[in-house]
Formats: C-alpha cells, structure tokens, sequence
C-alpha cells in the first residue's frame, strides 16, 4: 500500500537511482520463489520448444538430432494433425459457447430471489468438486449402452427404440463428450458470472424500469454491457483450459471410435507415448501453445484497450 | 556482502543438486550377497488368474528368500504408455508381463533384455517353436534376439449354442475334421430364422481378429523386407473380410447390431438364443461358464478351415527390462513362473492356451469339459502372426486399420476402397518407421 502510494508521488526522473537497488534487492528476495518457478516451469517449456526442431525417438539405440523446422512442415501436410485440430476446435468452441448460455442462464436464475437459494448456489458447485477422471468414470456410466441410465431413461419414455453405445458411435461420440464438457465446467463460469451480475448496480435496472423498458430489453442494454469485462475474461480463459482439455476425454473415450473425439492434446499424447515420437509431439504442443497465446494475445489486448 | 550471501546459497543448492543425481546414478549393480527384490509387472485381470499369478510368486518367495520378488499390478488398458514412460525414466519393472505385438517395437527400441543364452534347455525344449518365433525379433541394430517367454495363446473358435444346433441337424465338427467356411457360411443360413441369427460378429476392434484369421486363405496383409514393412491386400486378404461381410450384408445370417460390441458384449443375447454361433478367442468360454443362466447347454467348435486352418498367433509373455539390476536373478524366476505345472495353473486361471507341451497334455487341458479338448487342440493351427515383423504396426492398426475396417464392415465403403486405404495410407504410416 505504502509503497504503491510513495510511487505515485514520485516524479518519473528521479525513480531511476532507487529502482537499482530496489531491483537488485528484490531480485534476491524473489529468488527462492523463481528458482522453482525457473525449474519446473521454464526449464521444462524450453526444452519441450527444443524437442520440437529435433528428431527425438523413445528407445534406447535412438539418435537425436537437429533437423530445423522439418517437424512444422510434416505437422502442416499431416492429414491426421489437422483432422484433430479440427475436432479440437469444434470441442472447444462448443464446449466454450454452451458452457456459456448455459452458465449464464444459471447464474441469472440463482442472483433472483428464490427460495433455497444458498443450497441451490452450492449445488452448482459440485461438479468442480470432482477430478476430471471420477468425472469420465462416472459419465461412462451414464453412456453405458446396456446398463446406463441414459438409454434406460429414453427407452422408458419411448424415445428410444435401440440401445445406442453413445460413446463408440461415430457420429454421436463427439456431441456425447461434447455435453460432459459443459457439464463439467458450468461451475466456475456461473460463479464467475453471478459474481459479475451482483456487480451490476442496481440503480440502472430502476432507471430502465422507470423509461419502461421490457426484461428482455434491461438485459440486452443493462445487464450484457455491464458484465462485458467478466464474459470476455471468463470466456477466453474457459477455450483455453478447453482446448487443452485431456484427462476427461482420455478417460472417456481414449479418442475413439476412429479418432472422432481425438483432441489435439490426445494426438499428442500418442504421438510420444504410444508411437514415441517424441520431437513430433513436442512440434504438437509448440503448436496449441501458439494457438493459445493467439487467443490470450486477443484477450490481453482487449483488457488493455479498456484499462487504457 | 548480501550477494556473497547469495552466491553461497547458490552454490549450495547445486551442491545438493548434484549430489542428488549422481547418487541416483551410482546404486547400481546389486551384489549377489544380499537379498535383491524384483519387480514383477503382471496384467492377469480375471480372478482366477490373479489367484494363480499371486500363488506362484508366494512359492517362489518362500523357496528363494534370497531374490524376493514383489508383485505390482498392471493393466491391460495402459500397460504401452506406462512402459514407455518407466523405460524413458530409467526405472522399469525387472520382470514385464505383455503381449508379442508390444514387444517387437520395444526390442527394436533397445528397451528389453535379450534372453538369448539365459534360459534354461529345459524351458527352451519345452515351449515349441512357433511359439519362440513370435518372441523373436530384430534388436533395431541388425542383430534378432529372443525378448521374452510366449507363456499363453488364444485362437479363434467358435462357441455354439447346442440346443440351436441340434435342432437344426447341422454336422458337429471335431478337430480332425472342421468346418470349412463355406459350411460355416451355409449353417449360418440354416440357423438364421424367426427372428434369430445364425452367428454375430462382435467387431469394435476387428484389426487383430480380421489379420489372424485371414491366414486361413494365406493372407499376410504385409510383405516384410528387411525393416521395411508394406501392407498388401490381395486376393487372399479379401477372402475373410468378403466372407464376413457377405454374412451380414448378402446372407442376413449375421446380426449387424453386433457390429459394434466387444468380444464379450454378445454373450447376454447369445445366451437368450438370438443368435446360435459366436466367434470369439478361447478365453470366452470362461464367462460363458460363469454367466451362462442355467441348464444353457453350449460347445465349443473348432477354427474354420479354409486353404489351412492357420491362424495368426500371438503370445502373453514375460520379459526383462534391459535396465533391470538383476537380469540373472530376474531370467531365473521366469524360468520358474513358467515351468510347465505353473503354466497349466496360468491357462486354467485365463483359460487360455498354454505353450508349454508338457503342460498342454496335462489332464485338465485335455478334458471335454468346458471344450478344453478342442481349445487345446487349436494350438496346433496357430503360427506366428506376420504383423509382429512390422514397424510401426500399432499406429498403422489405430490411424487406418481401425477406422477403415470399422466403416467396411458397417457397410459404408466398399471392398475396394478399404483395400485402397489400408495400402494407400497405411504405408504412409509404414514409412516413417523405416527411416
């Protein structure tokens, strides 16, 4: 507090002698918190950018060398890269969307006055309570073709003929995982957005109901443009935890049936582990990383310009 | 001063550091004079087996308290990513419990221990050698090399429900005398009515299936020269995926909602009689026994004949890690866990096929009960399957086998066009391995 107000009171050309020493005593403070920052963090980053212009192998008897940017082209001619891209971006921008109406659906219904309100708020959170892996055992169930109670629920409501194997057909696994997706990260969405509604000043809503103005048209021109800092910010940071997303798809599916739910992070995963290619998978990862910073870039940028 | 400070700091901590890694290093090489414990990786799952895997490595340890030996439990599911991290990290299991098609990429990879000259004759002599020729493979620098134990096989039979048959008079087939697959085809036919089936076929993962039974028409589906491997799919590859194919689509003798189900998944509609023949590995007659609702009377038929009854085999087996401390130690107790009275306890409890002649004609392997006659009996179409020699046959198998074999039999291309793919990009894939 003190230090910030100091600051502010400082003119800009007389800062420059005290932020050398300030620096260097701060570096050496920072420096227990950096090192494993430094080892764990950065260390592995750079190395995983190394191996992608390698032609690292798993085995024993493998010799790596450098082979310069012959991993980028193979990713950009590879048929099987792009259909998992593809498949990557259409989980993580459903997911992302739903995920939203449905989040902020939610989170309108709970900042009303309802009754069991407390109860209900909690309630919403217990999906995020669960690890991804519970999360994938237990929606595997769910899809169960013979046991599940998803096909028991249909077929007792005469919506189902058949039972359907939800998560090894074709055309309905990805949509199947799709909707776990959403499930799993409706918690933090809606508490991030019923934190931003509650934001919201109520005096606005009186003055739109004073100029008599529809529900539909307060939440359009009040409520939209009011959380809009909170849903670009929640938004972003959901695609990017999406489009990383690995262990509830892994656990679901293992990427099938025939690669249809193969996200890009799955790809790469079996590029190192199964098929030890290891240097095409660090080339995978450099990729998604560059996707992501895209997408914060975009985020980063809108944050500043509003600050600004 | 403070920076003096600092630096003393830092140099400690890579003091520490170091010390750390190179004592990681140098525990090597276990003398014989103490007690050394392995690490036994085993993926036996059913109950039985885990009893059996557990009892034998009790007696071993109560007669060896000089090597003891400590079971850790595996997975069938992910054992290969597991593996692949552990021998990366330097700190694999000494004994690896797998299957042939695992090994051959590991063994070109330097990963696993040659057990050439590790083994005792009487086990050598014991095992015949087909099955030693689907442990055999390159050591990825020219030289073959032996990397495991084929212990258990599984040939494809077919179990059959005997009140259906019966009813129908259709001919019983012994060993000596099979079904061809054109008998097998017109039975179908004979057994499909009022709303039944005359056989399913469970195809979630049809790769393995398709490949080791299309050796009964000779067909390889590779040609292996050298450490270049390329797919081929000739006439005598299209003789089995026709055939099936013909059943569900032309003949209507094959239930297609099958398609989609694993192995075990067509039992509970196989039991209520929806359909009479099931083509399943030898092991299912387990479940069978166990599930079956009472008074449910079933056989086991013996492999189809085509141009031969030859299927594709591969083998369980047991390896040591290159890395292991205690390779000697560690070929020992293989050695033990697979004498022959021990791999009749191993069939019995994952009612499989023993490799151990010895332990094959024991009397409960040949009993009639439970078909054991006829599965013990198969073991002697089983040859070694050509895609063990391939590089790069797992991808191949999961990128364009899977997926192209998958929409071939759901009816969505035709002959031709997966014959196209499975050459086309499946030497593509090929191709990568053979740099």
């Amino acid at each position: 507090m003190t230090l910030t107000a100091e600051r502010t009171r400082t003119p800009p050309a007389r800062r420059t002698p005290r932020t050398g020493r300030q620096g260097r005593e701060t570096l050496i403070l920072m420096l227990p918190a950096l090192v494993p920052v430094l080892v764990f963090s950065v260390g592995p980053l750079l190395y995983g950018v190394f191996l992608a212009f390698t032609d690292a192998r798993s085995g024993r008897n493998a010799e790596t060398s450098f082979v310069g940017l012959a991993n980028f082209g193979d990713l950009l001619t590879d048929g099987d890269f792009w259909a998992s891209f593809r498949i990557g971006m259409i989980w993580a921008v459903s997911v992302t969307v739903l995920q939203f109406a449905a989040s902020l659906g939610l989170a309108l219904l709970l900042n009303e006055n309802l009754r069991f309100r407390a109860f209900a708020r909690v309630l919403v959170l217990v999906p995020w309570a669960m690890p991804p892996v519970v999360i994938g055992l237990m929606w595997r169930l769910v899809y169960h073709p013979n046991a599940g109670i998803l096909n028991s629920v249909l077929t007792d409501l005469g919506l189902l003929s058949h039972d359907v194997d939800w998560l090894n057909d074709f055309s309905v696994a990805l949509p199947a995982v799709i909707v776990v997706g959403v499930w799993t990260g409706m918690p933090q969405t809606t508490v991030v957005l019923l934190a931003g509604l509650q934001g919201v000043p109520k005096e606005l809503y009186e003055a739109g109901h004073m100029d008599g103005a529809s529900t539909w048209r307060r939440f359009w021109n009040i409520t939209l443009p009011q959380l809009r800092p909170v849903i670009v910010t929640i938004t972003s940071l959901d695609f990017v935890w999406n489009i990383n997303q690995f262990g509830l798809v892994y656990v679901l599916t293992q990427g099938g049936p025939g690669g249809q739910t193969r996200l890009p992070m799955l790809f790469a995963y079996e590029e190192a582990f199964r098929y030890g290619f290891f240097g095409y998978a660090a080339t995978l990862g450099v990729a998604i990383v560059i996707v992501v910073l895209a997408v914060l870039g975009v985020y980063l940028w809108r944050q500043m310009r509003e600050v600004g | 001063m403070r920076t003096r400070t600092a630096l003393a700091v830092a140099a400690a901590a890579v003091a520490v550091l170091t010390a750390g890694c190179s004592s990681g290093g140098a525990t090597g090489g276990g003398t014989p004079a103490e007690p050394v414990t392995l690490k036994f990786l085993s993926l036996a799952w059913q109950k039985e087996s885990i009893a059996a895997n557990k009892e034998i490595v009790a007696e071993w340890n109560k007669a060896n308290p000089r090597t003891q030996v400590e079971y850790v439990q595996g997975s069938w599911d992910n054992v290969n990513d597991q593996l692949v991290t552990s021998f990366e990290g330097g700190d694999p299991p000494d004994v690896i419990h797998d299957d042939s098609p695992a090994l051959a990429g590991f063994a070109s990879r330097g990963y696993l221990m040659d057990l050439t000259g590790k083994l005792p004759a009487e086990l050598k002599s014991d095992i015949p050698q087909p099955a030693w020729d689907t442990v055999t493979f390159g050591d990825g620098k020219g030289g073959q090399g032996v990397y495991g134990v084929p212990f258990l096989q599984e040939s494809q039979v077919i179990i059959g429900n005997k009140k259906l048959l019966d009813a129908a008079k259709v001919r019983i087939p012994t060993p000596e005398t099979p079904w061809t697959w054109d008998e097998f085809a017109q039975i179908s036919k004979k057994l499909t009515k009022g709303g039944a089936f005359g056989t399913a076929w469970p195809l979630k993962s049809p790769v393995n299936k398709v490949l080791n039974l299309g050796l009964n028409f000779g067909g390889t589906f590779f040609t292996v020269d050298g450490t270049k491997a390329t797919v081929k799919v000739g006439p005598e590859e299209r003789e089995v995926l026709q055939r099936i194919h013909d059943q569900l689509y032309k003949d209507k003798s094959a239930d297609p909602s099958a398609l989609g189900m694993g192995t075990a998944d067509p039992l509970p509609g196989f039991y209520a009689g929806k359909y009479a023949l099931l083509p399943a590995g030898v092991y299912l007659r387990q479940q069978v026994v166990e599930q079956a609702p009472p008074g449910f009377e079933w056989i086991t038929i013996p492999p189809l004949k085509g141009t031969s009854s030859d299927q594709g085999a591969t083998s369980q087996t047991l390896s040591v890690a290159a890395d292991s401390k205690y390779p000697d130690q560690s070929a020992a107790f293989i050695s033990y866990f697979l004498g022959s009275a021990n791999q009749a306890k191993l069939a019995r409890g994952d009612w499989l096929l023993p490799t151990s002649t010895k332990a094959a004609s024991d009397p409960s392997m040949t009993t009639k009960e439970n078909g054991w006659d006829v599965a013990t009996a198969s073991a002697k179409n089983l040859v070694v399957a050509p895609y063990l020699r391939v590089n790069g046959f797992d991808e191949w198998k999961t990128k364009v086998a899977t997926p192209a074999l998958q929409q071939y039999f759901a009816n969505k291309i035709t002959l031709d066009q997966v014959a196209a793919t499975l050459v086309g990009e499946g030497d593509k894939v090929l191709e990568r391995y053979s740099k």
